[in-house]
């Protein structure tokens, strides 16, 4: 517990004490990555749902903001609100469709990933909107409360803020009776429903909500790095999501938060070719799965059992 | 008009039948070890790979250089089930993820050692063959005739010798086989490694008729589980059908709608398959 209090304290104070802007944009990064990294393992490591539309909800609401935004003159926060509730309905109908059919696993996996491949064909094909392969480039930035973010300490503060929000919400979720009805549908989502549970309302209320919240983190990185492009949605940003959850530890709710500062600064820290970048984190994931099943964080409480 | 519709129908079943032995192998690791191995994709893509490497560079006969390459994709199939899914048995995400692993690592290594400009082999069989109007390349016939007799001489083995029967009892329940007298962890790996040398055998005779480029197997892999799903998981001659269904869909949808919706069809398929017949096209009731 005090680790983390101390991790909280240290990153409130981080922009103040480092001023490299390229040592803070590593920070906005990963503290936006953490953001899906920690509600993806809403789905899937505390309710035991492989979603591969997490990049797509993060994409879709992405791109509806700059839309908002660019071709219809909204401002920024306006946009996010018809943006976050889009990826709310589709991933409400998604998510319908998946759980009412009772789609397990694999299927589950196949099927979101099936959506989420619609969806980013229907973005790199509808040119006139989206402008295709090319991507959009956002020059506008937010403003909130009469100041304009456009310094990296000030977009350091509003990524952090969504994380703890993010946090906050899930936490909350893991740690009421939700939670406990989410492990028992985890466990045996057959032996749940026979308790009582309603497995199908409790499935489709997390994605939607874990959704929504990847959705916030896709608005602000997109007006962050002023371009998106339909690789956002793409399986492989999905994938990797997941091996940030699995290296920070899945089921655990700060471990995906390390994962995906350790994935996002590691081609900093260490100096490699892309092929080279490509072939370790193959190899982490690999690693991780085979000879680490609780992550980073599960090392630590490995060890602690053992003393 | 009709000529344009005829020759995306055979375009489309011979693009179907690489769709189709890659199914094959999908649905044969799926369905007989319970392992989820989208490396398959990368196993085929680096037997085109080491194929156009042995016939371009090495000047092995084409004949040869496939049967390298196939041989090779096996060595790597049996490496990685003896050193990786050996341990992910119980768990389908776990083998799931760690062929995604795998995919970066084999992706990338081609990448290093060929780079990412596409290869195309050197012409193998030219010539056409013309009737009725309609002319087709030799080696596309000949690739499809190949992959036809392949896919239904598995199917053939698994329902017509000891070891396919094996395999089915070691699908429906492993401890029963193995108390039949089933080597069972022999059974995994081979079914393991024939699955990697369809794979490799797909992306050899791909080669001779497409450039190659490293991303070649994660397209092919969606498209492969695609038609395995559609058609029903472990289903050896659905895996054809579906492939082929898949391919001549794409083939001729793209005459009709725009060609940038081509990689959707078979989403919309695999959705509404799972949806409506959740066992595959093919698949019984239970």
């Amino acid at each position: 517990m005090n680790y983390k209090r101390l991790l909280a304290i240290a990153a409130l104070l981080f922009p103040l004490m480092v001023h490299s802007e390229s040592i803070l944009a590593i920070g906005i990064y990963g503290l936006l990555a953490a953001t899906l990294a920690v509600s993806f393992n809403l789905i899937f490591g505390f309710t035991g749902q492989l979603s591969l539309f997490h990049a797509a909800a993060f994409g879709i609401s992405a791109y509806t903001t700059a839309i908002l935004v660019t071709r219809f003159q909204w401002g920024f926060w306006t946009a996010i609100l018809p943006a976050i509730a889009l990826v709310a309905v589709l991933a409400a109908i998604v998510g319908t469709i998946c759980f009412r059919f009772k789609l397990r696993e694999f299927y589950f996996a196949v099927v979101t990933m099936a959506f989420a491949e619609l969806a980013r064909l229907i973005i790199m094909n509808w040119n006139d909107v989206t402008n295709g392969t090319l991507g959009m480039t956002l020059v506008a930035k937010p403003s909130l409360g009469g100041m304009a973010i456009d310094s990296s300490v000030a977009w350091y503060y509003l990524a952090l803020g969504l994380l703890a929000v993010t946090y906050l919400v899930c936490a909350k979720v893991v740690s009421s009776w939700i939670g406990r009805c989410l492990e028992a549908i985890r466990l045996n989502d057959a032996l749940g429903e026979s308790l009582g549970i309603n497995v199908f309302a409790y499935k489709l209320l997390v994605f939607v909500l874990g959704s929504v919240l990847a959705g916030l983190a896709g608005s602000l990185y997109g007006f962050y790095t002023g371009f998106i492009e339909p690789n956002y949605l793409s399986i492989t940003h999905s994938l990797d999501i997941v091996a940030m959850v699995l290296l920070g530890g899945i089921g655990s709710l700060f471990g995906p938060i390390i994962g995906a500062f350790v994935l996002i600064a590691l081609p900093h820290v260490i100096d490699l070719g892309a092929e080279i970048r490509i072939m370790l984190y193959g190899g982490i994931l690999i690693f991780v799965i085979l000879a680490m099943p609780g992550g980073i964080t599960g090392i630590r409480s490995r060890s602690k059992h053992a003393a | 008009m009709s000529q344009l519709v005829i020759g995306q129908l055979l375009n489309g079943a011979i693009v179907g039948t690489l769709y189709a032995i890659l199914a094959l192998a999908v649905t044969l690791t799926f369905g007989i070890t319970g392992i989820v191995n989208f490396a398959l994709g990368a196993f085929m893509m680096m037997g085109g790979y080491l194929t156009w490497y042995a016939h371009d560079s090495l000047q092995m006969p084409y004949a040869i250089a496939v049967v390298a390459a196939v041989v090779a994709v096996g060595v790597v199939g049996l490496v990685t089930d003896l050193c990786l899914f050996r341990f992910t048995r119980n768990n389908l995400v776990n083998g799931l993820l760690v062929s995604i692993g795998l995919i970066s690592i084999i992706e990338a290594g081609v990448l290093i050692v060929w780079t990412a400009t596409p290869k195309d082999l050197a012409y193998v069989l030219p010539g056409v063959i013309e009737a009725a109007g309609i002319s087709a390349p030799k080696i596309k016939l000949v690739v499809f005739a190949l992959l036809l007799l392949v896919i239904l001489g598995t199917y053939l083995a698994l329902t017509r010798t000891w070891t396919g029967r094996a395999a089915f009892a070691y699908a429906q329940n492993s401890e029963a086989a193995a108390l039949m007298g089933v080597n069972t962890a022999a059974l995994e790996s081979a079914v393991m490694v024939y699955s990697a040398m369809l794979a490799g055998l797909g992306g050899a005779l791909y080669a001779s008729l497409y450039s190659l480029e490293p991303t070649l197997g994660s397209a092919f892999i969606l498209k492969a589980v695609e038609a395995a799903i559609m058609a029903g998981i472990g289903n050896a001659i659905g895996a054809l059908a579906g492939g082929v269904i898949l391919g001549i869909t794409e083939g001729v949808g793209s005459i009709y709608l725009p060609i940038a919706f081509r990689d959707a069809y078979g989403l919309v398929f695999l959705v509404a398959i799972l949806l409506v017949k959740p066992n595959g096209l093919f698949g019984g009731k239970s």
